[in-house]
């Protein structure tokens, strides 16, 4: 790997769980404001994170390493809202039981 | 107001001076990198940096153990079993730490035998107190593990989240014990260092701050109990999941099998996935009552302590994590970056969390806010973010001049150290680190007076208004 490549992956790496926070948090916010907005905003996050996912899998980090990144950016996509929803019903639920 | 929690308050105060004594270390240690030459030879670089990491230690560890025994007979309903021993065991640890330091500023170094290892400085790094001092926080460490048992025991209460604590105490006490070998094979010496320092940093700590956030989070927002477990044990099985194994990006570069990069990269690439989901949790809290709390700073510092978590954590540590990036980034700046941002993030802001939380008690203060307390958030969190942004600058100028095009040679070295890059970058550290240091002293303040101001005003207020005209 060169000097170059070394820097640009590495800031992409940083770029792709960033964009993933981003997408978490955006998600989060239009969920509780109900906004449109908001969760369009939280998809452009997310497509920007595969963006990154796209950049980093035509770079030079070796094959297991683009196979787990693109698993992780999958992932990514299901936690904030599966997240969310555990925490409605949790929440629901302790409401009823009180 | 519980002896346990009066203790706490004890230990608070402790790890409030050992967090200023570690600013100061590393202002210093800062200076070290602006000023060549500065303070040569009568107190080095080595031992500023000693200072520094260790006090980061002993202050979160205090810090920690001052919250638990805040919380503790809160949670079980009594008070500490063996209070009394755990208040002589505050003292010894305090002379234990002073004692340390003084050695290390005044004697420094001592000659290659087993006398210096146990008087003067173990030599591993986050473990460098000698011996006696180690064995001494030892015994404060057991000693604190029979409080929280036997107060269980004896209250014949044990609650999910001090379920979770009792467990997690075990390997607490036990992976501390390695800091005391000597082994001569440098290899299998940071094999097991790094059980110790990962292990303790990446899973006790962080089942320890959980199930600390947890209690909290009882008493901060009124979250109900269920709630806060359940949440606890998914955060205790994602943690361990990822954080275990994640030990072996440690193992890179230190003489292991080739087999711990894919071990090591794999389990490390998954531990930003339970960051997020905190931080999910974190947003839907913070609107689940709307950001309404009778205890502004405790709050805010929680919500620092989930973005910090998976900023410094999640991103900073992602961004160096895979084998192919390690190999550039590993021991330069770049890490150290990381490990303030990780630190200041997964424990500081939650242990500044629970000060303001049992002052708020303490004092006997229905709404605890002010501005002080924002000053301090901000100068402190600007400060780290300077810092680690600073700090990042520098070591990607290290690894990519040095590591990546100079191929590591010392001539690289050299050159890497000139860059243009890395000078401006250790400036600006030195400069946010001044920025932090401010903000730690209007902490100090705030912490002080928040909650004593509010009772002086109210106290002044009959008197102004029957006083003469």
């Amino acid at each position: 790997m060169s000097a170059a490549q070394m820097l640009s992956t590495s800031l992409l790496l940083g770029t792709f769980v960033l964009l993933a926070g981003c997408y978490g948090l955006l998600y989060c916010l239009a969920r509780l404001r109900g906004s449109g907005r908001l969760g369009r905003a939280a998809a452009a996050a997310y497509l920007f994170q595969g963006l990154a996912t796209g950049l980093l899998a035509l770079g030079s980090l070796e094959l297991w390493w683009k196979g787990l990144l693109v698993a992780s950016f999958v992932a990514f996509a299901a936690i904030p809202p599966l997240t969310w929803r555990f925490l409605e019903r949790l929440h629901a639920a302790e409401e009823q039981h009180s | 107001m519980f002896r346990s929690q009066r203790l706490a308050l004890k230990y608070f105060a402790a790890a409030m001076t050992l967090f200023g004594i570690m600013v100061a270390a590393g202002l210093l240690a800062s200076t070290y990198y602006v000023h060549d030459g500065f303070l040569l030879n009568k107190l080095d670089f080595s031992v500023a940096k000693m200072l520094h990491i260790d006090t980061m230690v002993i202050w979160l560890l205090m810090g920690f153990i001052g919250s638990v025994y805040w919380f503790l007979p809160i949670e079980l309903e009594r008070e500490t079993e063996g209070i009394k021993l755990a208040e002589i065991m505050f003292w010894i640890f305090c002379a234990a730490v002073a004692v340390v330091a003084a050695v290390f500023i005044f004697v420094q170094y001592g000659p290659a035998t087993e006398m210096s290892l146990w008087f003067v400085n173990q030599g591993r790094k986050y473990v460098e107190a000698p011996r006696w001092a180690a064995l001494g926080v030892t015994l404060v460490v057991l000693v604190f593990v029979y409080n929280v048992v036997a107060t269980a025991i004896k209250a014949k209460k044990i609650t999910g989240i001090i379920g979770v604590l009792m467990v997690d105490l075990i390997p607490l006490f036990g992976l501390y014990l390695i800091a005391f070998p000597s082994i001569t094979n440098l290899s299998e010496d940071q094999y097991w260092w790094w059980w110790l320092v990962h292990l303790w940093v990446e899973a006790t700590w962080e089942i320890l701050i959980g199930c600390i956030m947890a209690l909290a989070l009882l008493q901060l927002l009124g979250t109900a109990r269920r709630i806060v477990e359940t949440w606890l044990y998914i955060e205790v099985a994602l943690v361990l999941g990822t954080g275990i194994l994640g030990l072996g990006h440690h193992y890179f570069w230190i003489g292991t099998p080739d087999y711990w990069l894919s071990i090591g990269g794999f389990f490390s690439a998954l531990e930003p996935l339970p960051l997020l989901g905190m931080v999910v949790h974190a947003v839907y809290d913070a609107g689940a009552h709307r950001m309404k709390t009778t205890n502004k700073p405790a709050f805010y510092w929680v919500m620092a302590e989930a973005f910090g978590n998976f900023i410094g954590g999640g991103v900073f540590g992602f961004m160096m994590t895979l084998p192919q990036i390690n190999l550039f980034t590993h021991g330069t700046q770049w890490t150290v970056s990381h490990g303030h941002f990780a630190f200041w993030g997964a424990y500081g802001c939650g242990v500044i969390a629970v000060i303001y939380l049992a002052l708020q008690k303490a004092r006997a203060s229905a709404q605890l806010d002010g501005r002080l307390w924002k000053w301090s958030f901000a100068l402190l969190n600007i400060g780290l973010v300077g810092m680690v942004g600073a700090l990042l600058v520098a070591g990607i100028a290290q690894a990519f001049y040095e590591r990546a095009m100079g191929g590591s040679t010392l001539q690289a070295f050299m050159q890497g150290q000139s860059n243009v890059w890395f000078v401006q970058g250790i400036v600006m550290r030195a400069i946010f680190g001044l920025v932090f240091a401010l903000g730690y002293v209007v902490l100090m303040y705030d912490l002080l007076t928040i909650g004593k101001r509010r009772v002086a005003a109210a106290a002044l207020k009959p008197h102004v208004a029957g006083g003469p005209a």
